[in-house]
């Protein structure tokens, strides 16, 4: 597999300035600044650059086609995207399902699918949650049979995001129902474009099309798509949840909103306002807390080291953090909290549609509720 | 029974009307929320025929004198109502329209009052003010020149009543010198910017324009008491019913401590609106009715932002989609937060009125 050059060589303000200065060259300037999340159709020029470039995959290993970056060199490449406004990519084969199979799928496996996420070729859904299974994830009932060598699926998955741009989904099944819910679930690779798959999209609050049901009626996938062992999905899928924290831990969210509240700030006439100063400062001071944090626990993850429980601290961190700072745009923003489109049309004075944004992010990858059960129980040892 | 004039109306025959206003406004308003659904993102964002069956029950009327045609009942009433507006999120401008009609003289009433002609209050010339004296909107007894933003439902209006340096004027949507351009709004009505290039209008002297904003804006803080009040119970009918983990998720400590803590800010939000509309009701000094309304202000709309937005996050993904009903009350409440004033307006101008008092 190709690799790019090893940009970890730099010293980090000259891997910073490089950074920088690719982004604002090859950027399609279009779709900056996006006001809802983009269908592949919309980022695709900049997936497609991100991919000819070597650059779409930051942490996975160069011998797979990453960067192999490390950590404070990950974090640099996050704040120069969310400086600029770059989309947020499909990027479940890159943050999820990629990671995943380097750590669990077959040789045969990663030769198969890894490239064709570098390539854009598969466009990857998750598909977790059901309508009777949210926080109770191991409480799901779509079914996969072994059918000769093939696996029958029956079911429904719901907010699935991005499904209708999907190719492929991965998706947690019910193969065994006899044993401990957590004990009968699989792993498995689903193609979307085949016959007894249904996808339906669902309206979000943005009123945008960002998430579906995807409906499994009788669908028919080989024997080989399934990851690890049979019965042994929930490890994995909880590693996988291991690497969602991660990526949402990651100060992506907080930082870009971090630097519009500034704007709104100047547009309001309150950048010089004491009462907002100290407002600024605290999000600040929190932002940079977070991303040492965060740094420390993507370091703790480059040495090899399997991480606990405690990363669910990032996801609270972060999202939470997200969600204060576009709580306080509405506070400041007067009557433009209620529009839809941004202010006087500039994409960077957003705050109804950001603090819009921010409300999902404290329910989707575990909400904030079941990380903090999650820290309470694996890592205080409280009892119950 | 006009309570003003009237001291003789007992607490008990008060209490009575309030009741009989809040089923009937109850009742005629019902709890599907199609109609609300169906009217928005569409001009002007109500319905006209509805409008008048709400004027034909008086609601317009409420604060206005019966000499002068209306029910002249005090501002109890009026929050009892607006906060039944609330609950059901109806979109139809009786809390705007009602300023207006305030200070406008006998002869224009009968016509706004039948619901016949829609006069909607224009003061705002930019984001995050009071309704405080304008800067910029000139007028010379004829001719009106400026600027008026965050017009809420511009589109629906046959007329507006402008604030200037030099007092009020009445000026027709339809004259010339006058333009309009609208935004949508979150809760799928609008905020139009009206543009005046020497429109012709008709000055309205002597009109208690402070007092009539007070009025708006308390009866805009029970509307979203109303609203929060209505998001709170669908919220824990919801945490009964949304089973994981083998139990109803109401049943976690964690989310009851959660639905406690709304339900103190509600008990807080209505004892500060309902003080405020007692301390009108009542003859204290103007600062000091104006700090009580600055301060339930100030408290609803920061109830109405963490009840929803707590509303939302405890109703899980559901929460996040257009079609759950939950979502349109934080649309709405994102939509009235700030408007006649924001928290941090409200609350400025409590201390600066307290430090008077
Ligand atoms: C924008 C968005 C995108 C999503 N994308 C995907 C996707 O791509 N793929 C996918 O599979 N899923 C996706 N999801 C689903 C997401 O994983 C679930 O929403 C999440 O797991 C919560 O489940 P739920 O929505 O059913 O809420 P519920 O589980 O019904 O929870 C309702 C409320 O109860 C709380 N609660 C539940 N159990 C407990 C407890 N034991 N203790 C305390 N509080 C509790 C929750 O925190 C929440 O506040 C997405 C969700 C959103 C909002």
């Amino acid at each position: 597999m190709s690799t790019g050059e090893d940009l970890n060589a730099l010293d980090d303000a000259t891997f910073r300035a490089t950074v920088r200065d690719w982004i604002e060259k090859n950027y399609p300037p279009e779709i900056r600044n996006p006001t809802k999340r983009l269908h592949f159709a919309e980022n695709k020029p900049w997936y497609l650059a991100l991919s000819k470039k070597g650059w779409l995959a930051p942490g996975w290993p160069r011998e797979h086609g990453g960067m192999g970056l490390s950590a404070t060199k990950q974090l640099i490449m996050t704040e120069e995207f969310e400086r600029h406004g770059c989309a947020r990519l499909n990027d479940h084969g890159m943050t999820m399902l990629g990671p995943l199979l380097i750590r669990y799928g077959t040789e045969a496996q990663n030769a198969r699918f890894l490239p064709k996420i570098l390539s854009g070729e598969h466009i990857w859904c998750q598909g977790y949650s059901e309508p009777g299974a949210g926080s109770d994830l191991a409480g799901l009932s779509t079914e996969a049979v072994l059918d000769g060598e093939h696996w029958v699926v029956n079911g429904q998955k719901t907010w699935t995001t991005m499904a209708s741009d999907a190719n492929w989904i991965f998706m947690l099944v019910r193969t065994d129902k006899t044993v401990k819910k957590q004990e009968g679930i699989s792993f498995l690779l689903v193609p979307m474009d085949v016959p007894g798959v249904t996808v339906r999209p669902i309206l979000n609050l943005e009123r945008h099309d960002d998430f579906c049901e995807a409906f499994f009626d009788n669908v028919r996938v080989p024997r080989e798509n399934l990851v690890g062992e049979v019965n042994q999905g929930w490890t994995m899928a909880k590693t996988l949840l291991g690497f969602e924290r991660i990526f949402l831990g990651s100060p992506r969210q907080a930082s870009y909103a971090l630097s519009r509240l500034e704007l709104l700030a100047e547009h309001m006439g309150l950048a010089d306002d004491a009462v907002f100063r100290d407002r600024h400062a605290q999000f600040e001071l929190d932002l940079a807390d977070h991303n040492t944090l965060f740094a420390s626990f993507v370091a703790r993850l480059r040495r090899g080291e399997t991480l606990g429980a405690d990363v669910s601290l990032l996801k609270i961190s972060q999202s939470e953090l997200f969600r204060r700072i576009t709580d306080y745009m509405l506070e400041i923003a007067g009557e433009n909290a209620a529009l839809i489109e941004p202010i006087e049309g500039n994409r960077d004075l957003n705050p109804a549609g950001l603090f819009l944004q921010a409300r999902p992010s404290t329910i989707y990858g575990g909400s904030s509720e079941i990380q903090r059960n999650i820290i309470a129980k694996n890592v205080l040892d409280l009892p119950g | 029974m006009d309570i003003e004039s009237d001291q003789t109306a007992t607490d008990e025959e008060r209490m009575e009307t309030i009741r009989m206003l809040r089923d009937s406004a109850a009742g005629f308003l019902g709890s599907d929320l199609g109609r609300v659904r169906r009217l928005r993102f569409q001009d002007p964002g109500f319905d006209r025929s509805t409008w008048r069956e709400m004027c034909g029950f008086g609601w317009l009327s409420v604060r206005i004198p019966e000499a002068q045609g209306g029910l002249g009942f005090g501002m109890q009433e009026y929050v009892a109502l607006a906060a039944e507006l609330g609950a059901a999120l109806v979109p139809e401008p009786l809390i705007l329209v009602g300023l207006s009609a305030r200070c406008l003289p006998q002869e224009y009433l009968p016509a706004v009052l039948s619901g016949d002609r829609i006069i909607l209050p224009a003061w705002q010339e930019e984001a995050g003010t009071l309704a405080d004296a304008p800067r910029q909107t000139t007028f010379d007894g004829r001719k009106l020149i400026g600027e008026k933003r965050f017009v809420m439902h511009a589109r629906g209006a046959d007329a507006f009543l402008v604030t200037t340096m030099s007092g009020l004027a009445l000026v027709e949507a339809m004259a010339s010198g006058v333009s309009l351009t609208a935004e949508q709004t979150q809760d799928g009505g609008h905020y139009g910017t009206l543009r005046f290039d020497g429109a012709v209008a008709n000055a309205i002297p002597d009109a208690p324009f402070d007092a009539a904003v007070a009025d708006a804006t308390l009866a805009s803080a029970a509307y979203l008491l109303g609203l929060s009040e209505r998001a709170f119970r669908m919220t824990i009918d919801y945490l009964k019913i949304r089973r994981q983990f083998g139990k109803p998720v109401g049943a976690f400590q964690a989310l009851q401590h959660r639905a406690v803590d709304l339900y103190l800010e509600l008990a807080l939000t209505r004892a500060s609106v309902e003080n405020a509309a007692t301390t009108i009701d009542s003859n204290v000094s103007g600062s000091q009715q104006r700090a009580a309304v600055s301060r339930a202000k100030a408290r609803a709309s920061r109830c109405a932002s963490l009840v929803c937005r707590e509303a939302i996050q405890l109703h899980g993904a559901i929460g996040y989609t257009d079609e759950a009903d939950i979502g349109l009350f934080l649309r709405k409440a994102m939509t009235l937060i700030n408007h006649l004033g924001s928290e941090r307006a409200h609350r400025a101008r409590y201390v600066a009125l307290m430090k008077v008092a």
